[in-house]
């Protein structure tokens, strides 16, 4: 990379720095005439005679001599704006062009990085230089060339004009350049040190609070929030004592520039005027050199800012740039070449060394051969160097010495289009994307567009823009818009036969079964695949039919029925009998609904839910009034929380004492309907509903249905055929709720939903719909074990002529063992490299390689230095 | 049927009738109602367990395993408070429970009620003479049958 900013922004732009370079200078004499204009106009057209002029061959009177002059004054000012606008804005984008070049190349640069280096740099130090540290480097990149020649033009020419009048006026009006040119870059290389300073200091800042964020819940375990508290607290002081140090400098700095530019004067004053009485000077000439002497404090103060600015962004520019060049970075075309090659054939180690220059992470001349097709065992305790031989066979690591070869091809000369293609490695820490399981399911296939996105319209000039930027940036031009799995790749030859064989592969790994959970977990919208929501529906109606028909499980349920109440459903559902399309207003929200709030209003059922409210909250208030808080009970079994019963408490009382509900504000009002809401007649028992409210709420819902909901779309009503998106598959299977008050009933009733979902053939298209679960960050949704079981599914997908598994179904228990005897099956004919600690696992294997200290010690249970050389 | 009615019910709980009402209440909020139908098992001997019930409406037949096959032991009737042994002190269950009718049960899970006698020391009390008298009887008991036993 450049190791200086100016050489980069002269590499590569200099054909739009000499443009902006000239039109600046192209706009001078513009400037310039915009200035004398006004000045012709009072003295020349105002105040002047000789009328009528001749101009261009045309006869102006006064009045439309003025008229000519304004209208080329206005026409000069439209110009030099016009100018002013478009190179301000043709700087810009140059700037930006050049900044997203350079972040781009910095983020390459990561790509790049070998992995021992992440070792060394952080994610927390690493990011900061990317998104905040270059940002200022794009602004300053339209200036950098047009301001000092420009600023340093002006300056010559006044320079010029003074010295023509008088050469020891010349001198004295540079008389203090020299000393600020000794001065400043001294006292400014000070400055330029402690910016680099406190780059660093800032970097360690963020870097200590990415790791907080990462591992904060070891610092609550540990009681550590004191010594990180106080370790950022003392970087932060580092910092303001490193910038407070920079204001001084840099203000003194300012203060030195502008005391010496008026001391100028002051020897003007003092020769000039000598001059002048000596009589060898006349008096115009030296009131001409202090004006010039004026115009020319603006340009020498430009250069001077200019002049720090450079010092400023260079340094950020140097301290980001040296993070990115260390000496064994990978050429770029391993990441960009698309070369691929079949690394179908035996795995050879020869002679292979590799420190990682930790203990414990190092290997030794080791020599082994895997032939094409047979599976190994690589087996050695955790910094017995296996994890390094896989990785060094998956091509992640370099060897230092010898060669890893596959297939005949030295790996280090392959690039990642084939290394990342024909080999599926899984270590033993493995990361899941944000993003859907999909998304992590097909990652290993996602090497290159495989489609070209129709675009038509503005989209299609949309695309040709960000494509002309890309070029004109030097990033990559590839549609992420576009479908990116490569269904080839996994023997797939639709979506829709990659879907399945994931599904196939999630079986074997046994994942199959929480993916159909989390499909039951998952909403889905039914425009998208309106006969899955059809067979959904035929779910509900059979699951329905067989609830009717067995009285044991009529038992269980209660179904939802329009005109019945549904006593294991809260208030709230049974009154609206209808959800919010929006999935995230959920029942607590409902009552500040606004439409909700009117409708209860207007048919005067706010009275109603007020009174139960009430109700509920005498009870509650009187059986935990004499609870401790620390009991618990409160929070298992009320619908108010400890910290909410004082507040109810003052609402009872406040009801009570006012005899009417004149005392209650509409906040309190709210509170008690919501708290309505929430009561489920069959788990609370608090018989605060009679017969007479159950039958108006019933009545109620068809005007909720009339009123608010039908032709609303954000409520959809409950209708036993219709497939409500708002609820999850699992909701929507079961058109009622299991019964709060019978045992065991959810279970049992989960039961009978599984039964009937896989008669109906709906376990599939129910976890291809879990395939959309979104992971959440890191797929922190996700347990660890589910987490491997992906990524080992994504490696299995991708269908490689290499598998290496390191540490993965590598226990000695028995669903390893058995996981490991379906993988094993599954991957016949392939070669496969395994790596585990036990010693147990390896006998299962035909084939194995025993590491101890980063040497082999054993080839299928043999010293290979004892025996021929020739070892499997 | 309602909070009141099962405290009603429970007031007439031999083991909570010294006990006054608004703790009564509380007990009856805190567990749940079950409805168990002719023939559904409450629980199963050998179990772990972690409930009491209490039962409102119907009537169980208490059954042990034997030699024989299942036998029935014993009839439990309606405010009787049953496997309040296994909230007490951790033992399994010593006995299967079958809802010989219809049958409305309230069940306090042994958290709940441990919790409960943690708040109020009168009602541990209270549980505690219950069970006091129960033994002096079931001791008594044994002592009439030992003896009797020797006379014969």
């Amino acid at each position: 990379m450049e190791k200086s900013l100016f050489r980069f922004i002269w590499r590569f732009s200099a054909r739009q720095q000499l443009l902006i370079l000239f039109v600046t200078v192209l706009s001078y004499p513009v400037s310039y005439i915009l200035l004398e204009l006004p000045k012709l106009i009072v003295n020349d057209a105002v105040q002047g005679d000789g009328f009528p002029r001749v101009i261009f061959g045309f006869e102006f009177d006064q009045i439309s001599y003025l008229f000519l002059l304004c209208v080329a004054f206005l026409t000069l000012v439209i110009v030099s704006n016009g100018i002013k606008l478009g190179i301000n804005v043709y700087k810009g984008r140059l700037g930006e062009r050049m900044l997203r070049r350079l972040r781009f190349e910095l983020f390459q640069r990561v790509l790049r990085f070998r992995l021992p280096h992440f070792r060394k740099v952080s994610s927390g130090e690493i990011i900061p230089m990317i998104t905040a540290e270059v940002e200022d480097v794009g602004g300053f990149i339209g200036e950098a060339f047009a301001l000092p020649a420009y600023q340093g033009g002006l300056l010559v020419v006044q320079l010029g004009f003074i010295f023509m009048q008088d050469p020891l006026l010349g001198l004295a009006a540079i008389s203090s350049y020299p000393v600020q040119a000794y001065i400043i870059p001294k006292l400014q290389r000070k400055v330029v040190l402690l910016s680099r300073e406190r780059v660093k200091n800032i970097r360690i800042v963020s870097d200590k609070v990415g790791e907080a964020i990462s591992a904060v819940p070891e610092i609550h375990a540990n009681d550590a929030s004191a010594w990180h508290s106080a370790d950022v607290a003392d970087r932060l002081y580092s910092n303001f004592k490193i910038r407070y140090e920079i204001y001084n400098r840099k203000y003194f700095i300012k203060f030195l520039n502008n005391f010496l530019n008026q001391l100028t004067p002051f020897f003007f004053y003092m020769i000039g005027g000598y001059l002048v009485i000596e009589g060898s000077l006349s008096i115009g000439a030296l009131l001409a050199v202090i004006a010039a002497y004026k115009d020319l404090a603006g340009p020498w103060k430009e250069l001077l800012d200019y002049y720090q600015l450079v010092a400023d962004v260079n340094v950020k520019y140097q301290t980001v740039v040296e993070n990115f060049d260390p000496a064994d970075i990978y050429p770029v075309e391993r990441l960009t070449g698309d070369e691929r090659v079949s690394l179908d054939g035996d795995v050879v180690l020869n002679g292979v060394s590799f420190t990682g220059g930790v203990a414990g992470q190092e290997v030794f001349s080791a020599s082994l051969h895997v032939r094409k097709a047979t599976a190994v065992a690589v087996v050695g305790p955790d910094g017995s160097g296996r994890a390094e031989i896989l990785q060094l066979a998956a091509g992640l690591l370099s060897p230092t010495a010898g060669r890893v070869e596959i297939a005949g091809h030295d790996l280090e000369r392959l690039t990642e289009s084939t290394l990342g293609r024909e080999i599926a490695y899984v270590g033993s820490s493995v990361h899941v994307w944000t993003g859907t399981i999909r998304d992590n399911l097909y990652y290993g296939l996602r090497h290159r567009p495989m489609s070209d996105v129709e675009r038509t319209g503005s989209a299609a000039d949309e695309r040709k823009r960000a494509l002309r930027e890309a070029r004109e940036t030097r990033n990559p031009t590839f549609d992420i818009q576009a479908i990116w799995e490569d269904l080839g790749a996994a023997g797939a030859a639709s979506r829709e036969e990659l879907d399945e064989l994931a599904l196939q592969l999630l079986t074997v790994v046994g994942l199959d079964a929480d993916i159909y959970r989390l499909g039951l977990q998952s909403r889905f919208d039914p425009s998208m695949d309106d006969r899955f929501a059809d067979r959904i529906l035929a779910v509900r109606r059979k699951l329905a039919d067989r609830i009717a028909s067995d009285p044991k499980l009529a038992g269980l349920v209660e179904m939802w029925d329009a005109n019945a109440f549904n006593q294991s459903a809260t208030l709230a559902e049974n009154l609206f009998f209808a959800v919010p399309t929006d999935p995230a207003v959920t029942m607590d929200l409902m009552p500040g609904q606004p439409a909700v709030l009117a409708f209860l209003s207007r048919t005067g059922l706010n009275a109603d839910l007020q009174a139960i409210g009430l109700k509920i909250a005498e009870t509650m208030v009187e059986l935990f009034a004499n609870i401790s808080s620390d009991s618990g009970l409160l929070g298992t079994y009320s619908f108010i929380t400890q910290d909410d019963l004082p507040e109810f408490d003052r609402i009872v009382r406040q009801a009570k004492s006012a005899n009417q509900k004149v005392g209650l504000s509409e906040a309190d009002r709210e509170r008690l309907i919501a708290l309505a809401f929430k009561l489920i007649p069959a788990r609370h028992r608090l018989g605060v509903l009679d017969d007479a409210m159950r039958a108006r709420i019933i009545a109620a819902r068809a005007d909720f249905r009339k009123q608010v909901v039908d032709g609303n779309p954000a409520y959809t009503p409950v209708d036993p055929d219709a497939y409500l998106p708002p609820l999850h598959i699992e909701d929507n299977l079961l058109f009622g709720r299991a019964r709060v008050d019978r045992r065991d009933a959810r279970q049992r009733i989960d039961a009978v939903i599984r039964t009937v979902v896989e008669e109906e053939e709906l376990r599939e298209p129910i976890i291809f719909t879990g395939f959309g679960y979104h992971v959440g960050v890191s797929g922190s949704k996700l347990s660890a074990h589910q987490r491997r079981k992906l990524a080992l599914v994504r490696a299995l997908l991708k269908n490689a002529a290499v598998t290496i598994l390191d540490d993965v179904a590598a226990g000695s228990g028995d669903d390893d063992m058995a996981l490991r005897r379906r993988l094993m099956i599954l991957l016949e004919g392939r070669t496969v490299l395994f790596g585990t600690p036990h010693l147990n696992v390896a006998g299962e294997f035909e084939h194995s390689v025993e590491l101890d200290q980063g040497r082999v010690v054993r080839v299928d249970g043999v010293d290979p230095a004892a025996g021929q050389k020739d070892q499997q | 049927m309602s909070l009141e009615v099962e405290v009603d019910a429970l007031r007439k709980v031999p083991l909570f009738r010294g006990i006054d009402e608004t703790k009564l209440r509380l007990l009856a909020f805190i567990s749940d109602r079950m409805q168990y139908q002719t023939g559904e098992h409450l629980c199963e001997q050998g179990e772990e367990g972690d409930t009491a019930f209490i039962i409102l409406k119907g009537e169980a037949d208490v059954r042990v395993h034997t030699r024989d096959g299942d036998r029935s032991v014993a009839t439990v009737r309606e405010h009787s408070i049953v496997g309040e042994i296994a909230i007490l002190c951790d033992v399994p269950r010593t006995a299967t429970l079958v809802a010989r009718t219809d049958m409305d049960v309230l069940t306090v899970t042994k958290d709940d009620f441990l919790k409960l006698l943690k708040e109020f020391p009168d009602m541990s009390l209270e549980v505690m003479r219950t069970l006091a008298q129960r033994l002096e009887r079931t001791t008594r008991d044994l002592a009439t049958a030992r003896s009797g036993g020797a006379d014969a």
